[in-house]
């Protein structure tokens, strides 16, 4: 079974995911990636810590998908 | 294990939480219980199974958890050593939600008949278990708004500070340092987050120098920050009798 790395961007500021994990195919991936990406942007908007975040994930070290979520709020 | 040992952190609980008499203890110590030891991640009870025991954890830790339909698990409390964790199934005979270790445990069985005559005989004790499914169930109040309200951060800090305060009732204290031997995937599904964001939390109160959790051992690093971050109270929990 294939090893993934979530890499996190919160506002630009990295956190490198070394260990990875083991996912039964890419598709489980990717549910983690966007579950992990909405879970850590309801922290982080609600808290005011950042606007943007990004689930950047690796497979075997190769680039697989990125998941990239914004806050965008427009006052009337 | 000798079989004093098997009631030893339940008797030391409900002296602290209850003040339990002497002879009460004795009856607690004369009570039939089969001794079972089960490996990590081993149900013990299943959701929908008729229970026919109570289950003392003499040693291990276990969890309580329900599974929804698309598989996903939610675990709704954690239990160590003096716990009776599904003492409810004493009248409530269909278990809702399954019991299973989280660590290779010692579990000692006590039937529902023999607590039964127990709580006949002495009215007293079944009013102490009584109270002690009611702190179990304010646990609960606590855990749901943890999980509702708190950031990740926050909900983890929380977990780990009950946890400690728990342990320490039963002794299992090691200087700023206690067990909480929960995988990154169980840290998830404690607190209704993905494991690669349990990852990320676990990293973050780290590098912020609040607390480090490495290989199932909780070091505190920063005690004031830590109380600070979980918003903790420990008055849910009734540690005295006058609580």
């Amino acid at each position: 079974m294939p090893r993934f790395h979530f890499d996190i961007h919160e506002n630009g500021h990295l956190t490198p995911d070394e260990d990875g994990r083991v996912f039964a195919d890419g598709n489980a991936a990717r549910k983690e990636a966007v579950l992990t990406g909405a879970s850590i942007a309801r922290d982080a908007f609600t808290t005011g810590s950042s606007h943007r975040i990004v689930v950047d994930v690796r497979e075997e070290g190769a680039p697989f998908l990125k998941v990239s979520i914004t806050l965008e709020v427009e006052e009337a | 294990m000798p079989s004093d040992a098997i009631r030893a952190a339940l008797i030391k609980r409900l002296r602290i939480s209850s003040a339990i008499a002497d002879e009460d203890i004795a009856e607690i110590e004369a009570l039939p219980i089969s001794v079972r030891h089960f490996p990590a991640e081993q149900p013990v009870v299943r959701d929908g199974e008729r229970a026919t025991n109570c289950c003392l954890i003499a040693d291990g830790f276990c969890a309580r958890s329900k599974t929804i339909a698309n598989g996903k698990r939610q675990i709704l409390s954690i239990h160590i050593p003096g716990e009776i964790p599904d003492l409810m199934s004493l009248f409530l005979h269909v278990m809702d939600h399954d019991l299973a270790t989280l660590t290779p445990s010692t579990l000692g069985f006590i039937s529902h008949e023999t607590l039964q005559r127990l709580h006949r005989r002495r009215p007293v004790v079944a009013e102490m278990f009584w109270r002690d499914t009611l702190i179990d169930s304010a646990m609960f109040r606590e855990w749901i708004v943890n999980v509702g309200q708190r950031p990740a951060p926050a909900r983890l800090a929380h977990v780990m500070i009950e946890l400690r305060e728990r342990l320490r009732i039963i002794g299992r204290l090691d200087g700023n340092n206690f067990e909480m031997p929960l995988t990154q995937e169980q840290i998830g599904e404690a607190l209704g987050i993905t494991a690669v964001h349990a990852n990320r939390v676990i990293k973050q109160l780290r590098q912020e120098g609040i607390v480090d959790l490495h290989r199932g051992r909780v070091t505190v690093l920063d005690e004031r920050k830590f109380l600070e971050l979980a918003d903790f109270d420990n008055r849910y929990l009734h540690q005295s009798p006058t609580l």
